[in-house]
């Protein structure tokens, strides 16, 4: 037993500002979001009143909610895929210690700095059809670029910044999982003659699955939630509904819309899918990783 | 390097360059065309659009900018609530860890489970009621006070219930104490806590020494490496959180840097938009954590590796 102080309350104490702002600004508003969606809440204060299923059958039976679930979904598998396996070969070659690792290691960091918002601000202006990168290709081709109007290029380019954005962390991590991995390993395996390729394949990416783990049950979260700030900055849900995305559904029903108990259904909604999606992963994922080193 | 004795590692060592050359260029090139647009004048990309060569506008934009904007002003906004974020995490992960590390008590576990459960949900996806318990902090206690009957004891004596109001909308507090509302910080501070040596705490004690003179002279300075990686962390979260900010602040005056520059995006009305003016927006925005990020890089890499643990 290591050696503590005594005091029953103390720790209570210490942890009880912690506690309030909790209660205060997690559980209380993660409680109304489920309690809002079985009454019909007015806005501006005015009165509620229980209406049991009422608020969810409203919003399942509308197609725009499907919609953006699906969108919210296809986001999110793209989204994190991508935003893995970019950083994993940058993080794989950086690994190498050729002379730009040094540069490497540095510079992709550097997003972690730059706001969502920012960077879709910046995208929205590089992928711009008419004066952006793409506007000479566009005068050769015309109609081949327009994330204005078409909602293909209008989801490529959300994936775009959403990987840029996601670099940092997932790069940290896995280079870190990666360095340490012991050079005897790979050494080893490269004397029995493996090939760059079967050393990643079969000596690096099994030691590195923990980080490949945590990068990956983050990343859902992350892509669900993150995308909120590139689509309000670069394409507000449009065109067409294409790049409109749960979360940002939520926010046009509650504040432009106030549908208060309609985005607090949507919102309790996509808790409980984070949540399950939290469960599956720690439940049947985790087992499938060697944690052994 | 793995094997250079035996294996030829030329090719393979091309292959890892030329993939963190594309990597650098990805990362980069979004930030030179910014800082481009931002040094042209609207006329020369009116006329040009996009353009690899940089202009000379930059300060004249800069300055436009400082102008005609309310820019400047929500910098300072941001640097507040970015301040206060960090400062306040901190704090509070230090205090709560050592408390739940530092003593043995049944609760340890209970509280320290109720503080995890918030990293299951973010900030971004409780919006909508989180605005509405910020719109009123008082409302747990009047609900409280309803719910108990003693509510309707007090207007059955007085006339009328309690009806507390509190708006904490478009102030400083109101943006960042919900973002306080994670138990990452406290997270990180309780696994380092954990790797200390359990006769630190013997030896304090076989000095004299209470907990709290433990936590003052002993926990902090040999926290202070980890405190620093949270609070940079921590202050470039701040910084950089958009959808929270966004709805907690209705005045300009009160945005921060980040929403002002979301607002200065052309809404569409068929003229070019002033991008140079937009893109200079954008690098007064982004250099001070930029800077942060390039010449503090060893605290971030330890921040973000601890956070996995």
């Amino acid at each position: 037993m290591p050696p503590s102080f005594a005091g029953r309350w103390t720790p209570f104490w210490l942890s009880l500002p912690m506690l309030l702002i909790v209660a205060l600004f997690f559980y209380i508003p993660v409680y109304l979001s489920f309690w809002w969606s079985f009454t019909l809440e007015r806005p501006f204060g005015g009165g509620s009143e229980f209406v049991g299923f009422q608020n969810y059958a409203r919003v399942l039976s509308d197609p725009i909610f499907w919609d953006a679930a699906w969108r919210t979904l296809v986001f999110m598998v793209f989204g994190s895929t991508l935003a893995i396996i970019v950083p994993l070969i940058l993080a794989l070659a950086a690994d190498r210690m050729v002379p730009l690792s040094h540069t490497a290691r540095n510079v992709l960091i550097w997003p972690k700095g730059i706001a969502g918002a920012s960077i879709g601000v910046v995208f929205a202006f590089i992928f711009n059809p008419f004066v952006g990168i793409m506007a000479p290709l566009n005068g050769l081709f015309p109609g081949l670029w327009n994330p204005g109007s078409d909602g293909t290029d209008a989801f490529i380019m959300l994936l775009i910044a959403h990987v840029w954005n996601g670099i940092p962390f997932n790069f940290v991590i896995l280079l870190a999982g990666l360095q340490a991995v012991p050079r005897s390993l790979t050494q080893a395996a490269a004397i029995d003659g493996a090939s760059p390729w079967r050393r990643i394949r079969d000596v690096q990416l099994p030691m590195i699955a923990p980080q490949l783990f945590l990068t990956f049950v983050l990343e859902f979260t992350e892509s669900v939630v993150s995308a909120f700030a590139l689509i309000d900055t670069m394409t507000q849900g449009g065109p067409g509904g294409a790049t409109r995305l749960l979360v940002y559904k939520i926010y046009q029903d509650g504040f432009k819309g106030y549908d208060l108990s309609g985005a607090a259904t949507q919102s309790a909604i996509l808790m409980v899918f984070v949540l399950c999606l939290a469960a599956f992963q720690f439940l049947y994922l985790e087992k499938k990783v060697r944690y052994e080193r | 390097m793995s094997g250079d004795i035996v294996e030829d590692t030329r090719g393979i060592d091309r292959t890892a360059s030329i993939v963190l050359a594309l990597g650098l260029l990805f990362i980069l090139g979004p930030l030179v065309f910014t800082l481009i647009t931002a040094s042209q004048s609207y006329d020369s990309f009116v006329r040009s659009g996009i353009s690899p060569v940089p202009g000379t506008h930059l300060i004249e934009n800069i300055r436009r900018l400082f102008t005609t904007t309310a820019i400047p002003a929500q910098v300072v906004n941001s640097f507040i609530v970015a301040l206060m974020v960090a400062a306040f995490k901190c704090a509070l992960a230090f205090v709560t860890a050592f408390g739940l590390v530092f003593f043995r008590v049944h609760y340890a576990g209970i509280v320290f489970a109720v503080l995890m459960g918030t990293v299951l949900l973010p900030l971004d996806l409780r919006v909508v009621t989180t605005y509405q318990v910020v719109s009123n902090v008082a409302m747990p206690v009047n609900g409280l006070l309803n719910a108990t009957g003693i509510n309707a004891m007090i207007a059955a004596f007085f006339g009328a219930p309690v009806d507390l109001q509190l708006n904490l909308l478009d102030s400083y507090p109101g943006i960042v104490l919900p973002a306080l509302a994670t138990g990452t910080g406290v997270f990180m501070m309780r696994q380092f806590f954990r790797t200390l040596p359990g006769d630190l705490v013997k030896a304090a004690q076989m000095d004299g020494a209470g907990w709290f003179r433990f936590m003052i002279d002993i926990a902090l300075p040999l926290a202070r490496t980890n405190l620093t990686a949270l609070f940079i962390l921590m202050f470039l979260g701040g910084w950089t959180m958009y959808l929270w900010p966004l709805l907690a602040s209705s005045t300009p005056a009160m945005q921060t840097a980040v929403v002002g520059l979301a607002r200065l995006s052309p809404q569409g009305d068929g003229q070019v938009p002033d991008y140079p003016l937009i893109m200079a927006g954008a690098v007064v925005v982004s250099i001070l954590p930029l800077l942060m990020i390039a010449f503090l890089q060893r605290f971030i890499v330890r921040g973000l590796t601890l956070t996995e643990k």
